[in-house]
């Protein structure tokens, strides 16, 4: 029990890395992604048929992939880019690859909330589209982006949770470990009870924070 | 001198809808200009068309002599500084106080920050909003979020403004107060104003002139007062006949006797025709 604490804490310190990191670099991804479509779609401010069933189609085939797979399709990439395929910061790889398209989705639906007549008085005025995404739609959709990100952060937590498998880390790593493998029940439980109590607190962060700044 | 020119302009979707078909109008500096139509009668294309929101796929818009078919994507937005903007929905960003929303042209127009503080608080008194500058949109009444977007379509001192059913979603005590505020903006500052509406109440308020459009086409264009007194068309006569009949207000009922007067005809008269 004396060592339990602190391979948990570390565990915990672990999983918050990869998931707090992946979701960062997902966005990098994802947020351009979102906004390229709402901007390429058929009502946006710049339509683009083509190049918006382009992205839609890359986006769908990354989702349609299960994690477990990608997880070690990805591996070489890993490798290339991380220099080793153990750990949790090998594992950012695959959790930003899977998280992003996810992203894309998310960022696309909160932007296509924003009313589309704030859009008009924004062209009215003449406004460019960049200034329209800066301006309008991003402002516009900030709570709604907020409650998304609270989504992703959780759902990337889930994912980590799975890269224990291929020893990425973290309490994923530690309630199979112990768990799954040396069936210590009690180990995997107060590890599953931890990752309960993280995606409750970032859920509900999430969701106060994007209603005290929100003055719709 | 005209300031807005549509020559032979018209919209056809690319579903083979046709909202407007040469439509040939000619709007005066300085001016209140009434377009009214029944629903579903282009009005609002036509609105759209004026500042290329909606590009015609005939004819051309001029502004002050400049055609817009020439105009380069930037410079169609520099011209859009120059044309202001009101909507039946007020259309405000819902995340912005009332002065950032009124701020909003200014940036985009990359104004100074000094500059469009001074601007943001004189057009709050204009329209009587001093005692809101912080609200959220979202806090106001109708009448008050649509005086946040006559201002902020006021902001960059543009030389027209299009109001596309802009009191159409407010009670009849509302719009004669937003009315009031445009007649005296256009009065004080010779602004020219486009009033695109169904309702014909707004357009003997405020209008100088008046085109109605029937189905895709200028059914009728004239000074307000005779066009009403003396429409020639079915187009216009059904208008008014459909606004008179419905609306049972004192307004309406006042406005009947003046026609009748007018005309000189009696009640009876009128019935007869009918």
């Amino acid at each position: 029990m004396s060592d339990l604490l602190p391979m948990l804490l570390r565990g915990l310190r672990e999983t918050l890395y990869m998931t707090v990191l992946s979701t960062a670099l997902a966005y990098i991804i994802g947020l351009p992604l979102g906004i390229l479509l709402v901007v390429t779609g058929r009502d946006g401010i710049r339509p683009a048929r083509v190049l918006h069933g382009f992205v839609g189609l890359i986006i769908n085939l990354a989702r349609s992939i299960p994690f477990l797979i990608l997880l070690i399709a990805v591996l070489p990439v890993t490798r290339f880019i991380v220099g080793t395929t153990i750990g949790s910061t090998a594992t950012v790889v695959p959790l930003v690859l899977g998280a992003a398209p996810f992203i894309a989705r998310l960022v696309e639906s909160s932007l296509n909330e924003v009313d589309r007549g704030a859009v008009e008085a924004g062209r009215a005025m003449g406004a460019s589209s960049m200034q329209i995404i800066l301006k309008v739609l991003l402002p516009e959709a900030k709570p709604s982006l907020l409650l998304g990100a609270a989504i992703a952060l959780t759902t990337i937590l889930g994912y980590s949770a799975m890269a224990g498998i291929v020893g990425g880390g973290g309490l994923g790593d530690i309630a199979i470990r112990y768990g799954y493998y040396r069936y210590q029940k009690d180990t995997m439980l107060i590890t599953v009870a931890i990752l309960v109590v993280v995606v409750q607190v970032f859920q509900e962060a999430g969701a106060k924070i994007a209603k005290v700044i929100d003055k719709r | 001198m005209s300031i807005i020119e549509l020559q032979g302009l018209g919209k056809r979707y690319p579903n083979g809808l046709v909202a407007l078909e040469g439509i040939d109008l000619t709007i005066e500096a300085g001016e209140v200009f009434g377009i009214i139509g029944k629903s579903g009668a282009g009005k609002s294309t036509l609105a759209r068309c004026v500042n290329f929101l909606e590009r015609p796929t005939a004819g051309e818009v001029l502004f002050e002599g400049q055609p817009l078919s020439r105009m380069s994507r930037t410079q169609i937005h520099k011209l859009r500084q120059s044309i202001g903007m009101i909507f039946q929905q007020f259309n405000l960003l819902m995340q912005r106080t009332v002065t950032e929303n009124i701020s909003f042209p200014m940036e985009i127009a990359g104004w100074k920050r000094a500059d469009i503080h001074a601007r943001a608080a004189e057009l709050l008194a204009l329209v009587g909003l001093e005692d809101k500058a912080k609200s959220y949109p979202k806090q106001l009444s109708g009448g008050q979020r649509q005086r946040v977007a006559i201002a902020r379509a006021l902001a960059t001192h543009p030389k027209v403004l299009i109001c596309d059913e802009a009191t159409s979603a407010l009670d009849p005590g509302t719009t004669r107060d937003i009315l009031s505020l445009l007649r005296d903006i256009n009065r004080r500052f010779g602004l020219t104003i486009l009033v695109i509406t169904h309702e014909m109440r707004v357009v003997e308020t405020i209008c100088h002139r008046v085109a109605i459009l029937g189905g895709t086409h200028v059914a009728e264009v004239g000074n307000v007062r005779e066009v009403f007194a003396n429409p020639r068309t079915s187009a216009a006569r059904e208008l008014l006949h459909a606004d008179g009949g419905i609306t049972t207000d004192g307004a309406a009922i006042t406005r009947l006797a003046r026609l009748l007067e007018e005309r000189g005809l009696t009640a009876e008269e009128v019935l007869e025709r009918v």
